[in-house]
This record gives C-alpha cells, sequence and structure tokens, in this order.
C-alpha cells in the first residue's frame, strides 16, 4: 500500500491522478499526520488482502485527538461524487478552487474526485495560510465551486472585507459550525453564489446530508440525507447512518471491518424531525453528564461567546473525585476582567456543574489542517496561563 | 498576603462573587452559588491555603463566611491581623 504525502504543491495532482489509475490502494497523508510513521505502517499493514487493490485511505479525528485511518472503496467514491454533482446542482460549475487540504475527505471527494470525474478544472491555493494567492484565485474565478470550513469564514470576511467574489457559484461549508451569523455578509461578498450546508465525517467518506443555506436559519439543521443514505439516532441520541459510500474498514490502533448492515455512528449527537431532516446538538464527545448534569460543551461555548469575541474551546479531563470535567482555553490571552465577564455569565446562566474546571488562556488555538481545534494539543499548550479553577 | 485578605480572595474565587458585592458576614441564604460542590471546592481551598483540612461535619455545617473564619480561628490561625 502507496503513501502518499500531501506537500500542497501541484505534483500532489499528478500523484493523486497516477494512484488513482493505478490498481494498488494508497493511503493520503498530510505532511504532518499527528501519527507516528510507526502508527501509520501498522494501520496499513492490518489491511487485508482484498483491500490492497482499487481502495484508498485517509486519516482523520484529529478534533477528538484519536487518530484513525478510514479506508474507501473509490468505486463508492466516485458514486458519492456523481451523487453530489446532482445534489449540488454542479453541472453550471465549471472549476473548483481549492482552500482545504487534499488529504481532507470533503475536498478529497467534493473537489478533487468530482473534478477528475466530470472534467473540471482544480485551481490549487493555499487557503487562509496564503490569502494572497486565494484572493488571486477568487478574482480569477469563472463559474466556481468554492468549498470551505466554517472556522475559515471569520477569516475571510475579515481579511477580504467588501471585496465582492462574482465568479463564484457554490460556496460549501462543512467540518465544524456552520457559520449562520456570517450568511449575510458571505451572500454580499459571493453574490452569484449558492451556499450549502453539508455534513458528514469521513466515515461516511464524507457526505450525509446537504442543504441550501437559506432554506431554513437553524444552523443546526442541516438538511435530509442524500440519496443512498440512511440515518437514525440511537437511544441517547447518537447519530448513526449507512450509506452506499461509507468507509469499508477503519483503523484505530485495530483493524475494523465495516460490514454491508452495520450502523456507523457520524460521532454526533442530534435528532430527526418529521421530515427526516437532521438536527444536529454537538459532537458526542462534547456532550456528557457532570454530578448528574448533561454539559453540552457547544452549548456553553455560545454562553461565553456574549461576553468573550475570542477564540474558545474545551477539553476534557476527570475532575479529583472522578467525574467528567472540561477546561476551558481562550485565545488571544485574556485580561482579568474578560475573564472575570465570563466568569459573571457561568454564575448568572449556568449552575456549578457546568462551569469549567479552569480557565486558561494562550495566544492562539492550535488548529488542524482542517480548521477545527486540535484537542490533543490544546491540552498540552506549553505556554498557557491559568485565570482561574475550581478546587476539587 | 493577610490571612483575612486570602481568605477573601478565596471565597470571592469559589463562590464567584465580585469584589463590590463581598462581606465577611454573609449567610449562604446571601450567596446563590452556596451549593454543595461548592463547599467541596472551598474545603479543598481552605486546606491549599491554610492547611487545615476540615472535616466533612464541619463543612456541612458551614452556615455562613463567618463559620469558616471561626473555624479557622479555632486552630490557631488569626484573622485580626491588619491587612
Amino acid at each position: 500500500v502507496r503513501i502518499l504525502v500531501e506537500r500542497h504543491a501541484p505534483e500532489d495532482l499528478a500523484a493523486l491522478d497516477e494512484a488513482w489509475r493505478t490498481a494498488e490502494t494508497f493511503a493520503l497523508v498530510p505532511e504532518k499526520a499527528g501519527v507516528s510513521e510507526e502508527w501509520l505502517r501498522a494501520a496499513l499493514a492490518s489491511l487485508p488482502s482484498d483491500l490492497r487493490q482499487h481502495h484508498f485511505a485517509l486519516l482523520t479525528s484529529g478534533s477528538t485527538g484519536r487518530p484513525k485511518l478510514v479506508v474507501g472503496a473509490r468505486a463508492r467514491a466516485e458514486a458519492l461524487a456523481g451523487t453530489l454533482h446532482d445534489v449540488q446542482q454542479s453541472e453550471e460549475v465549471g472549476e473548483t478552487i481549492l482552500a482545504l487540504p487534499l488529504s481532507y475527505c470533503y475536498a478529497f471527494v467534493n473537489q478533487w474526485l468530482w473534478g477528475r470525474l466530470f472534467a473540471r478544472t482544480l485551481v490549487q491555493t493555499r487557503g487562509v495560510a496564503r490569502l494572497d494567492m486565494l484572493r488571486a484565485a477568487l478574482r480569477d474565478a469563472r463559474s466556481a465551486m468554492f468549498c470551505l470550513v466554517g472556522s475559515q469564514a471569520p477569516l475571510l470576511l475579515g481579511y477580504f472585507g467588501e471585496e465582492v467574489f462574482d465568479g463564484v457559484v457554490r460556496l460549501h461549508f462543512a467540518g465544524g459550525a456552520f457559520p449562520q451569523n456570517d450568511l449575510d455578509r458571505l451572500q454580499r461578498m459571493f453574490p452569484a453564489a449558492s451556499i450549502f450546508n453539508n455534513y458528514g465525517c469521513a466515515e461516511a467518506m464524507p457526505r450525509l446530508t446537504v442543504r441550501p443555506a437559506f432554506d431554513g436559519r437553524d444552523p443546526r439543521d442541516v438538511g435530509p440525507p442524500v440519496p443512498g443514505v440512511a440515518l437514525r439516532t440511537s437511544g441517547g441520541g447518537a447519530v448513526e447512518f449507512r450509506s452506499d459510500y461509507a468507509a469499508v474498514a477503519f483503523f484505530d490502533g485495530e483493524f475494523h471491518r465495516v460490514g454491508a448492515d452495520d450502523w456507523l455512528e457520524s460521532g454526533d449527537l442530534g435528532s430527526i424531525d418529521e421530515r427526516g431532516r437532521l438536527h444536529l446538538e454537538g459532537r458526542a464527545h462534547e456532550v456528557f453528564k457532570r454530578y448528574g448534569e448533561k454539559i453540552a460543551l457547544p452549548a456553553l461555548l455560545e454562553s461565553i461567546h456574549c461576553g468573550w469575541s475570542g477564540d474558545a474551546a474545551f477539553y476534557r479531563e476527570r475532575d479529583a473525585n472522578g467525574e467528567e470535567a472540561h477546561v476551558l482555553v481562550l485565545a488571544p490571552r485574556a485580561a482579568d476582567a474578560a475573564v472575570r465577564a465570563i466568569l459573571a455569565v457561568f454564575r448568572s446562566s449556568h449552575p456549578r456543574p457546568h462551569w469549567p474546571l479552569r480557565i486558561e488562556s494562550a495566544e492562539a488555538l492550535p488548529l488542524l489542517a482542517n480548521g477545527k481545534v486540535d484537542v490533543g494539543r490544546l491540552r498540552h499548550l506549553p505556554e498557557r496561563t491559568v485565570h482561574w479553577r475550581q478546587r476539587f | 498576603m493577610a490571612n483575612r485578605d486570602e481568605l477573601k480572595a478565596l471565597l470571592q474565587e469559589v463562590f464567584l462573587l465580585t469584589p463590590e458585592e463581598f462581606r465577611f458576614d454573609m449567610t449562604r441564604d446571601d450567596v446563590e452559588t452556596w451549593d454543595s460542590l461548592g463547599v467541596v471546592s472551598l474545603a479543598v481551598g481552605v486546606h491549599e491555603t491554610f492547611g487545615y483540612h476540615m472535616t466533612p461535619e464541619e463543612a456541612s455545617s458551614l452556615r455562613s463566611f463567618g463559620d469558616v473564619v471561626a473555624i479557622l480561628e479555632s486552630k490557631g490561625i488569626r484573622f485580626d491581623e491588619p491587612s
């Protein structure tokens, strides 16, 4: 099994194209994969012989701090790219602007593979790491599809200001919270674009639902499943799916094959309404019980942003009594007054089990290549300030 | 820092009280954030700050900040020094 390392260079595309044409299974990994070479070798060595041809593998789950190598069948991925072409009404799209790593399943299927199948141009950029390059690509865009994660929206709006890019006809968001509050400004920046809220996960390879952004105002409503996908929620609210396009196997320290009748967890909690639309409550690892209280970290983040305009994220740890708990990290470094304002929000709106174990701050939150917070690194930030702590 | 100031800072931190609203004569009825976990947090804080480990009976009998002062004074920790 070959390993392709993404270097954000034109050579990536040639290597990928050649790998897709060759029967041998390959793994596409970022330069900073976040796993040891030994782990990756063990993952690939675990693949049985029937998965060593006509498949591909991508890394995921950095946002939970637990790496996973997900194996997909190429025929399934091509089928999904075809389905997305119809669901996302992509016929009028002539090119797609890449601002995410190709090793991110969303960009890989929605952009690279789709472009390959439908003979559309892939315009490589370095995303928000090289905003000058991205701006040039957006200015030159002609009937372009642009795919982002939610955390990139404020950066784009902050950097490009009132600039208008009318060559973009599709704007897709996936990964993390949908930027509902920025929607009107995004539409002004991309006046010709139909905006979509996409939901999925790497195990789905990657799409589960798609909905036009203005088809509702609730960012938690991610719409109905795409054709070929079935959704349900377990008793605890965990979102589960079966999909014609899903991963066929994964390695998370051990090899697991996905059976045709298996329901896979997306990693989120949610509910399905009477129209079959999925409503998300948050990541499964972000909702837990603490001293009998249900703690929903996304809801706590919303509270915090009433008194804090910077970035904020939680990581989990146990308190001295062995109870699950959460630590709040702010960025950039917080002034005492800002911390007091946040504590006032906790005091007025949340019972004590909802309060974090500590409030810390750092210069910046560590991010993964896909723009999500790197929870694994968040808990080990070397230069952080502890502003406040509970004593147990 | 004087003992009185250290205890004041601890109580403010544990119960999320502002300097403006804090008083040493507050009772648990005055403090909306006074709950069982808060008392646990206070007991740990007293141990970390003053080196005295409150018994579960002492912790559960607390009705006011004055009770905390009284328990600590009974262990020889003084709060009458000038701050």
